[in-house]
């Protein structure tokens, strides 16, 4: 007997404690990698429609953008989950209902939808920071609009935006331990189900501490590495 | 020296209680001696031992039992017994009856490995069930039935550990194991198809039952994954008032007294609706050994 807490540090990897942290990390990998693929190609997509010649696209690109930003992701989550469904009417919402592991989709597909918007304002703030002359020299060139875009505006603009993006790619992986409330087991949930079986919460939750600075730190190696390979001299500051 | 000396007192000390003990159960003896039943009651155990705030009085299911017990203590000795009642929490109810401070606990205490070792138990009253709410026209009807099923349970409880557990087992083949945050967030998942049959205690399922807005769309399920048994706790080694508590809950069973307590606080109108499952009723029945009538009468 005693007040003191007795760490048991085996909680991490004893059976079946370690694969459930194992499989707690792949599902996070899973979850991060999957949802930042939609978020970039439709944060992209976003950011550059709200620069665009046309209004109606404008407004829909910045009502995208303030929807999106402005509901706490945990909100979102749980209206993709429960009321989601409703919006495809009666006979299809009982097929969706019924997919399995329906969470595991609505967690990628709205962690996907919340980063966009976050992605899209940084894309916005890239092509802002890029020079008025530089699309008129790319008008006078020659170039559609579209390949103006396609060939100058958007290679800048993305090189420009890599370190905020960056930000974005890790923030992903942190937001991705909120699909633990509607039920998807990734790691911070195992950390927790680790915690009810075994009381060593504590270890459990430095475990899951580890794992997530470990995934962090090689997101931040790998950007750093996208950062170099595609830099171009004279765009942004000197190495 | 001195040592072996303190030794031999405690010796002697313990064989007199040892010798006392064995002659008479002291709880029986003390409370003819005081005319009182010093009772443990908890606050809060809706619907088995609570305060009703209209009359600030301890009411409910083991209350109800605990006057059926003095009924019959005060027959047993031929003079009244009255009931002192204390108050315990959840955490204060062992060591209190441990330290002798009350004779018994009635409320909805678990009957489990570990207490057994600091405290006796009566005979089991009442069993929490986990079982499963499913929507009223559902197939779902024996255990056999959740094989192919999505099955949902709230995070960190024990529920859902049991049905992981004996899914782990083969007892069941669910398709899916569907964990939610709490049960309101499970009800929601059953409302919206998203699990089959969402589990919990009986008691909490059919609380949730009777909030909806149509309680008899939904149902729960005859049968039961899991038991938590509830007994009444007293000291160790108080084996004659242990026999006379278990015979009048034998006795109560018998002459349906403990369904009309039942009837009064889990019965279709009661404060908590918990209907009796085909399981928890044949217990009842063959716990009953054949008795005579003033069984109760001191020999």
């Amino acid at each position: 007997m005693g007040l003191a807490y007795h760490f048991d540090w085996g909680v991490l990897w004893r059976q079946p404690y370690g694969i459930w942290l194992l499989k707690g990390v792949w599902l996070t990998v899973q979850l991060g990698l999957l949802s930042w693929l939609i978020a970039l190609f439709l944060g992209i997509f976003i950011g550059t429609i709200r620069i665009s010649r046309w209004r109606w696209l404008r407004v829909l690109g910045t009502t995208y953008v303030e929807i999106f930003r402005n509901i706490p992701f945990i909100v979102q989550l749980f209206f993709w989950y429960f009321a989601g469904p409703m919006l495809f009417g009666k006979t299809l919402q009982f097929h969706i209902n019924a997919i399995m592991g329906l969470n595991y989709y609505v967690a990628i597909v709205g962690l996907g939808l919340y980063t966009a918007s976050r992605v899209a304002e940084h894309i916005r703030a890239g092509f802002a920071s890029i020079a008025r002359d530089q699309y008129q020299a790319a008008l006078s060139t020659g170039l559609t609009e579209i390949q103006m875009y396609r060939y100058v505006i958007i290679p800048y603009a993305l090189r420009i935006v890599i370190p905020p993006l960056t930000t974005e790619f890790l923030t992903i992986f942190k937001n991705s331990s909120i699909a633990m409330t509607i039920g998807v087991a990734e790691t911070t949930f195992m950390s927790y189900k680790i915690d009810s079986d075994t009381f060593h919460g504590l270890e459990a939750t430095t475990g899951a501490m580890v794992i997530y600075l470990i995934l962090g730190l090689s997101v931040v190696k790998l950007m750093g590495i996208l950062e170099s390979r595609f830099r171009i001299a004279g765009l942004m500051g000197r190495k | 020296m001195k040592k072996s000396f303190t030794v031999t007192i405690c010796l002697i000390f313990v064989m007199t209680l040892i010798g006392s003990v064995v002659l008479a159960d002291e709880t029986m003896e003390r409370i003819e001696k005081t005319g009182k039943l010093r009772v443990g009651f908890r606050e809060d155990s809706i619907p088995f031992a609570f305060i009703d705030p209209k009359v600030g009085k301890h009411v409910g299911f083991s209350v109800d039992m605990t006057h059926e017990l003095v009924s019959k203590l005060s027959e047993h000795f031929g003079k009244k017994v009255e009931i002192e009642p204390f108050t315990v929490t959840s955490k204060t109810r062992i060591p209190m009856v441990a330290n002798a401070t009350v004779d018994v606990e009635m409320g909805s205490t678990t009957y489990t490995q570990e207490r057994e070792d600091v405290v006796d138990f009566s005979l089991t009253f009442f069993f929490s069930e986990t079982t499963f709410l499913v929507p009223k026209g559902s197939s779902i009807r024996t255990l056999k039935d959740l094989n192919g099923k999505r099955l949902g349970g709230a995070r960190g409880t024990t529920n859902l550990k049991a049905i992981e557990d004996q899914a782990a087992k083969g007892l069941f083949k669910p398709k899916e194991i569907v964990t939610v945050e709490g049960h309101a967030q499970g009800f929601l998942a059953l409302k919206t198809g998203k699990v089959d049959a969402y589990s919990t205690d009986r008691s909490l399922l059919e609380g949730l039952r009777m909030k909806d807005t149509n309680p008899e769309n939904w149902r729960t399920c005859d049968f039961a994954i899991a038991y938590e048994p509830y007994g009444y706790m007293m000291r160790k080694n108080t084996s004659d008032f242990r026999h006379f508590l278990n015979d009048t809950i034998r006795w109560s069973i018998k002459t349906g007294k403990f369904f009309e307590f039942y009837d009064k606080w889990m019965g279709p109108k009661g404060t908590v609706p918990i209907p009796i499952s085909p399981a928890y009723k044949s217990y009842l029945e063959v716990i009953v050994y054949p008795m005579q009538d003033n069984w109760w009468r001191k020999k």
